[in-house]
């Protein structure tokens, strides 16, 4: 059954140049829990990180530590600073994975999650939202901007697919063209809205202005409840596509040669990803970076089996954002920077590092 | 293994393992393929040649199922490609792409488990132990297992080409087939390449399918060789298909062909130069010309390949049937791009063509503004006093509508059936018949009238 006609080489050392997968996933889970309640002890009144474990603690239920806090405290880590937390991390879990799906299906490093049209169509949903002269929709359950940002990103989603399907194929480049066309066109729209209502109201043009730029609002846990379901599901379903990733590395016709329906799951991975991306963008606004750089800085660590990078993606992306929502609050305290400042300025320099530092080439 | 070779022995007897049944197929509505016709026994080693463009790679994305025949099928041990589904087919059929540019640092071992993809089990995938001694196995089989580690963007090119077919081993396939897999590769490589893929078919039973760019290893690695211009030009064992004549009308080069001293096999080689002017007389003289196109000149080169009459034909675009036909039975064949108006050069051509023989035969094609000067320069022959035949019969072809030609309309009638350029065609034709051409009914009629002019000694002598 030997077939080989070279005489047997001696086998070459094994060099392993990723870090152990089962190391490194269990790790980031634990920091990012410390990074996390490290993030809610900052703020406005400092907070022992003892009573912060403390209180977190109890309100699982399973633990009663003795009261030794001022009920005021409670207030501050459950109904201000936690939500935040926990809509940085899952925001930024959310586009780390989004950016991984977009970047292993469309085989571009370039890929990221706002790549065929959810950016602009979430800030024209959110412009909309900002013209109307109403704030809620159906009670004050659902505030109106995070609803239309999320509506709009996956219209605009939906919209770029059909214009760039032709005779029941969607080739990578025309979908990545007609985003770039979508994307024009929703721009010039979301101009056009903000040039003709001039709005006396200079509040509500700064109010745009931040939530373009990135930032995680202050939202109520109900809004959190549902933004964490889709999220965590979406991150489920996308592990499911982990195998299915690892595939589309060889192309569409290599994957097809391999049995997969390579537009059916070109759909779905597409729909994931913009359905992640539109659920960050919701409570998040416009947050650069994250979902481009947490992947590529995964795969240098971890390599590019798809199995571990998608979950590892997740949780660093949880870090990152949090990281940065961290450093927007303290910096210039008590003024609050826009998060995306702070994701461009720590993380490109940081991706930036590792590029060079890294001893063998990043090979796209 | 065992099983395969079991089922591999019971469908030789029985149908062929894979076939293609008059399939067609073209991008825009421009036909590529026009049914081509293909059955591949189970066990055999096929070599797929013909020059770039001709549609190799086209026809092997058909027979892997990725394209779908816009006619015809392909059948798989007897059931149609698309019966059996996507997974289906990637069980039985594995593909060697050309070249393969991989966007992320995935390990050898790792690419070749993808081959296993096809036999995944559930969404999850978690491969079995099974599968692992398979994946083994393919590495071992293909020569790679020392290079499991390794990343394969790092390898070289013959290393690449040994993964990928370790990749494709590892599906197990019934069915390998390869897209040039010596291109690229330096001679090291490419015999290497070879040797495993004839292995593979000598040990493993496995049917191989590879579309070739060079000549000479395709005579040597491969028993039946398929020449390929848009539809199938030759058919059969190398000695066959490697002939000097068939090769220049195919590629529209010199070439010579022999067999080296001291080697085995036939080679093909580029002409010498002073060979060059040596080949311009190659055999005998054509005697015949014919204007034909969509079919129409298919009885009429059959009829005088039958009868031993050499003839030229032209011009003709690639990918018309007549042109296919043409290049298997015609001495000299005038070539046109595809979908292509007949251009100045070919039309020199076909003048120094039409000084050379004897009777000019016009098949009944359709007249368009394409091929309008092929008449013009037909009438000027018949003026100059060149015999000219013009087969009237339709039958047979697509060219007029049906129900003309059973009434026995007259001749002018079913010409304008045909003429698409607004009665300039029709014109043309009417000053050829002003010029003494000669009407034949039937193919049969036209050969006989041919034969006065070429005269009964000459053609028997031939």
């Amino acid at each position: 059954m030997k077939l080989a006609t070279r005489p047997l080489q001696p086998p070459v050392k094994a060099n392993r140049r990723f870090l152990s997968a089962s190391v490194m996933v269990p790790t980031l889970a634990g920091f990012l829990l410390c990074v996390i309640l490290v993030a809610v002890s900052f703020g406005s009144v400092a907070i022992p990180l003892t009573t912060i474990v403390q209180l977190v603690l109890n309100g699982t239920g399973l633990f009663h530590f003795e009261r030794h806090w001022d009920a005021s405290l409670e207030v501050i880590i459950w109904q201000v600073r936690m939500p935040i937390v926990i809509g940085a991390a899952l925001v930024g879990a959310a586009l780390a994975v989004a950016g991984t799906l977009f970047q292993g299906m469309l085989r571009n490093p370039l890929a990221d999650p706002y790549l065929i049209g959810t950016s602009s169509g979430a800030a024209l949903g959110a412009t909309v939202a900002f013209v109307l002269p109403f704030d809620t929709v159906y009670g004050t359950f659902f505030p109106l901007t995070p609803l239309l940002a999320f509506v709009g990103a996956l219209f605009t989603v939906l919209l770029v697919y059909v214009v760039a399907r032709s005779d029941g194929r969607t080739p990578v480049v025309t979908l990545l063209l007609a985003g770039v066309v979508v994307n024009a066109v929703l721009v010039a729209f979301q101009t056009l809205i903000l040039t003709l209502w001039p709005s006396p109201d200079f509040g509500r043009i700064l109010g745009l202005f931040n939530w373009l730029s990135g930032g995680v609002a202050i939202v109520g846990w109900q809004s959190l409840f549902i933004i964490g379901f889709i999220v965590i599901v979406g991150i489920l379903c996308s592990l499911c596509f982990a195998s299915i990733l690892d595939v589309f590395a060889l192309g569409e016709e290599g994957a097809a040669h391999l049995g997969l329906h390579v537009e059916r799951s070109k759909f779905v991975i597409v729909m994931l990803g913009s359905l992640l991306t539109a659920a960050a963008v919701s409570i998040s606004g416009l947050i650069g970076f994250v979902g481009l750089v947490t992947p590529h800085l995964m795969r240098m660590l971890l390599g590019p089996r798809h199995r571990v990078l998608l979950p590892a993606s997740a949780l660093a992306g949880a870090i990152f954002l949090v990281l940065a929502d961290l450093l927007a609050r303290v910096v210039l305290a008590p003024m609050v920077l826009p998060v995306g400042v702070f994701t461009a300025l720590v993380g490109a320099p940081f991706f930036l590092f590792l590029l060079r530092s890294s001893k063998r080439d990043y090979t796209w | 293994m065992v099983e395969r070779e079991d089922q591999a022995v019971n469908t030789t007897t029985t149908s062929p393992l894979l076939q293609m049944q008059r399939v067609s197929f073209g991008y825009r509505g421009q036909t590529l393929l026009y049914e081509v016709s293909l059955s591949v026994q189970a066990g055999e080693m096929i070599g797929l040649l013909g020059p770039n463009g001709s549609g190799k790679t086209t026809l092997l994305r058909l027979l892997s199922g990725v394209l779908r025949p816009q006619q015809g099928h392909v059948l798989l041990k007897g059931r149609d490609l698309r019966q059996w589904g996507r997974r289906g087919v990637a069980q039985h059929i594995a593909v060697v792409p050309q070249g393969l540019h991989m966007p992320f640092d995935f390990t050898v071992e790792h690419m070749v488990s993808l081959g296993r993809t096809p036999f995944a089990v559930s969404f999850w995938r978690t491969r079995g132990p099974q599968d692992r001694v398979l994946v083994e196995d393919a590495m071992v089989a293909a020569g790679v297992s020392t290079l499991a580690e390794r990343v394969f963007n790092e390898l070289s090119g013959g290393e690449r080409q040994r993964v990928m077919i370790a990749m494709a081993l590892a599906q197990q396939p019934a069915v390998l087939l390869l897209d040039e897999p010596t291109s690229h590769l330096d001679i090291k490589y490419q015999i290497e390449t070879l040797e495993l893929v004839q292995a593979l078919n000598r040990e493993r039973a496995m049917t191989i399918v590879a579309a070739m760019h060079d000549l000479n290893l395709a005579s040597r690695y491969f028993s039946r060789l398929v020449l390929f211009q848009r539809g199938i030009v030759a058919d059969a064992s190398p000695t066959e298909v490697l002939e000097p004549g068939l090769l220049r009308r195919v590629y529209g080069i010199n070439v010579q062909v022999g067999i080296l001293r001291g080697a085995e096999h036939l080679s093909v080689l580029p002409p010498s130069r002073d060979a060059v002017s040596a080949e311009d007389e190659p055999g005998p003289a054509t005697l015949v010309h014919i204007i034909a196109g969509g079919g129409s000149g298919e009885l009429m080169m059959r009829a005088l390949t039958d009868a031993r009459i050499p003839f030229s034909a032209g011009a003709l675009n690639i990918g018309d049937s007549d042109h296919a036909l043409a290049l298997r039975l015609a001495k000299e064949v005038i070539t046109e791009q595809p979908y292509s108006p007949i251009s100045q050069a070919a039309l020199a051509q076909v003048r120094t063509c039409l000084a050379a023989v004897k009777v000019l035969i016009i098949c009944p094609t359709a007249i368009g503004p394409g091929n309008l000067v092929l008449l013009q320069v037909a009438v000027q022959a018949a003026e100059k006093g060149l015999p000219v035949i013009l087969l009237v019969s339709p039958v047979g072809t697509a060219c007029a509508p049906d129900d003309l030609s059973t009434q026995v309309a007259n001749s002018v009638q079913l010409f304008g059936a045909r003429d698409y350029t607004q009665g300039q065609g029709l014109v043309l034709l009417e000053q050829l018949i002003a010029a003494g051409a000669h009407m034949s009914e039937s193919v049969g009629e036209a050969l006989e009238e041919a034969k006065k002019y070429i005269g009964t000694l000459l053609y028997n002598t031939l």
